[in-house]
């Protein structure tokens, strides 16, 4: 599983951080979204599935 | 056709019955709003959902709610500077990211959590005190949404009146265009005064954190764009939460065996907010204007239409949850247009989510026994507001 972002476009929102805190963190400065581990293991693929779900500017894609 | 509108005294906790019909197709039709504009109305999750998700296609600058709200006087005159709910694209990232570490960081989040279980603790001891009936609405929720967006800005309690006179006239679809600025004045005169005080005195509250952080940056936020923002996060912030506590308690008390397995299980709450969320999400709908010649659901719409989105249609799509039309306390919480969704989505949801959260944990351990003293057809809903729910609720405990 390949996990990527398009930073330029969060909103700082939280919802993925909330729902995968394994793989996304949020930048103290702006909340915005910072990728943890670009290659999560099989396990957290629900939560990042979740996390893309309900992420209100669609910045995170599952590449694989 | 007339943009349906929600009728609370004849179905309670449901969208107008015409929304199933036009989910199944066409999910995009011309509808006439109250406020004299004609828009396209979008029913069905994935239309709501593309054309909120999508700000390059769909403006917010006629305001999200002026198909309703005649205050907004949809089309005419500017937005005000640092009115962020009604600037689209990297302008409106820039303002929102300012907010953002705030109210919508996780560690932030759980430092702001003891506080608003402080308050609600408090308020549920001062109702136990109380004589029955005790009016839920204006002396519970309404007092626990103003205390805590207050005390995150720092707005003493003498100054409380100041966000409840604006957001009543704010919220209310009688507020005609040039009152809306008139009734607000005094909040934003306030504001002012405040953040002059901030810049000279910082303290540990979100006005002070905001002017500290976006000095740093190499565009400072005005004092113009600071007020808009404290101001619409004082407004915003206590009356839709409050309703949705009010409005909440009235929906787990109506649909059977609900409020009894949040009691026996007070960890619910979390999923349970979610869900009351989800199901009686704002009925009256968001509003988009096109900035370009595009269409929805092969639907053409031309630059310059205005688009309703209905946000608890959506979230009754069978495309979403196959039971949708079902309020569940325990269904696993996914994607729901409750918030909205785009970079427009409620700013303040981490925020509503804490407190709700809090309320209903509280509530269900501390008094399971508090019910309605009034049966639900006597109950009087919100008619002239965009923020629904009971005008009040009258309660009963033992």
């Amino acid at each position: 599983m390949k996990v990527a972002l398009e930073r330029d476009w969060c909103i700082g929102a939280g919802n993925c951080a909330l729902t995968a805190p394994a793989v996304f963190d949020q930048d103290p400065d702006d909340a915005v979204v910072v990728l943890l581990d670009e290659s999560p293991p099989e396990t957290e693929r629900a939560a990042v599935e979740q996390a893309i779900g309900r992420c209100p500017a669609a910045v995170i894609r599952l590449l694989s | 056709m007339l943009l349906p509108v929600p009728e609370e005294e004849v179905r309670p906790f449901d969208p107008p019955p015409v929304y199933a019909e036009l989910r199944k197709g066409p999910q995009v039709v011309r509808v006439a709003c109250p406020t004299g504009i004609d828009a396209w109305l979008v029913s069905d999750y994935a239309g709501v959902r593309e054309v909120l998700g999508d700000g390059r296609r769909f403006s917010t600058r006629p305001g999200q709610a002026a198909h309703v709200l005649s205050g907004f006087g949809a089309g005419d005159g500017e937005p005000v500077e640092g009115s962020f709910a009604q600037t689209d694209g990297p302008e409106h990232i820039r303002i929102r990211r300012n907010f953002a570490p705030q109210v919508s960081h996780a560690r932030r989040l759980a430092e702001l959590r003891p506080m608003v279980e402080r308050i609600t603790d408090e308020a549920i001891t001062r109702m136990l005190a109380s004589p029955q009936p005790y009016l839920l609405h204006s002396q519970f929720s309404t007092a626990i949404t103003t205390a805590v967006i207050a005390e995150l800005i720092g707005v003493p309690p003498d100054r409380h009146h100041l966000l409840h006179d604006a957001a009543t006239a704010l919220f209310t679809t009688s507020t005609k265009p040039g009152e809306l600025r008139t009734a607000l004045e005094p909040l934003w005169r306030y504001l002012y005064e405040l953040i002059a005080t901030r810049r000279a005195r910082p303290g540990d509250d979100v006005l002070s954190r905001m002017i500290e952080l976006s000095a740093d940056s190499d565009r400072p936020l005005t004092d113009a764009e600071l007020t808009a923002m404290n101001g619409a996060l004082l407004i915003a912030g206590f009356d839709t939460t409050a309703s949705m506590i009010t409005y909440g308690l009235v929906c787990l008390w109506n649909t059977p065996g609900q409020w009894e397995r949040l009691c026996a299980e007070p960890g619910l709450a979390v999923t349970a907010t979610e869900e009351l969320v989800r199901y009686l999400a704002a009925g009256t709908g968001l509003l988009r204007q096109a900035v370009e010649d595009t269409q929805v659901h092969g639907q053409p719409i031309r630059a310059g239409d205005y688009v309703v989105v209905a946000l608890q249609s959506g979230n009754r799509d069978p495309g979403l949850h196959a039971d949708g039309d079902t309020f569940d306390v325990a269904r696993k919480p996914g994607p729901h247009l409750g918030f909205g969704h785009g970079a427009h989505a409620c700013v303040g949801q981490q925020i509503a989510r804490l407190e709700l959260t809090a309320v209903l944990r509280a509530l269900a351990r501390r008094v399971p026994a508090l019910h309605p003293a009034v049966p639900l057809e006597q109950l009087e809903w919100k008619k002239d507001s965009v923020v629904r729910g009971p005008v009040e609720l009258p309660v009963r405990w033992s």
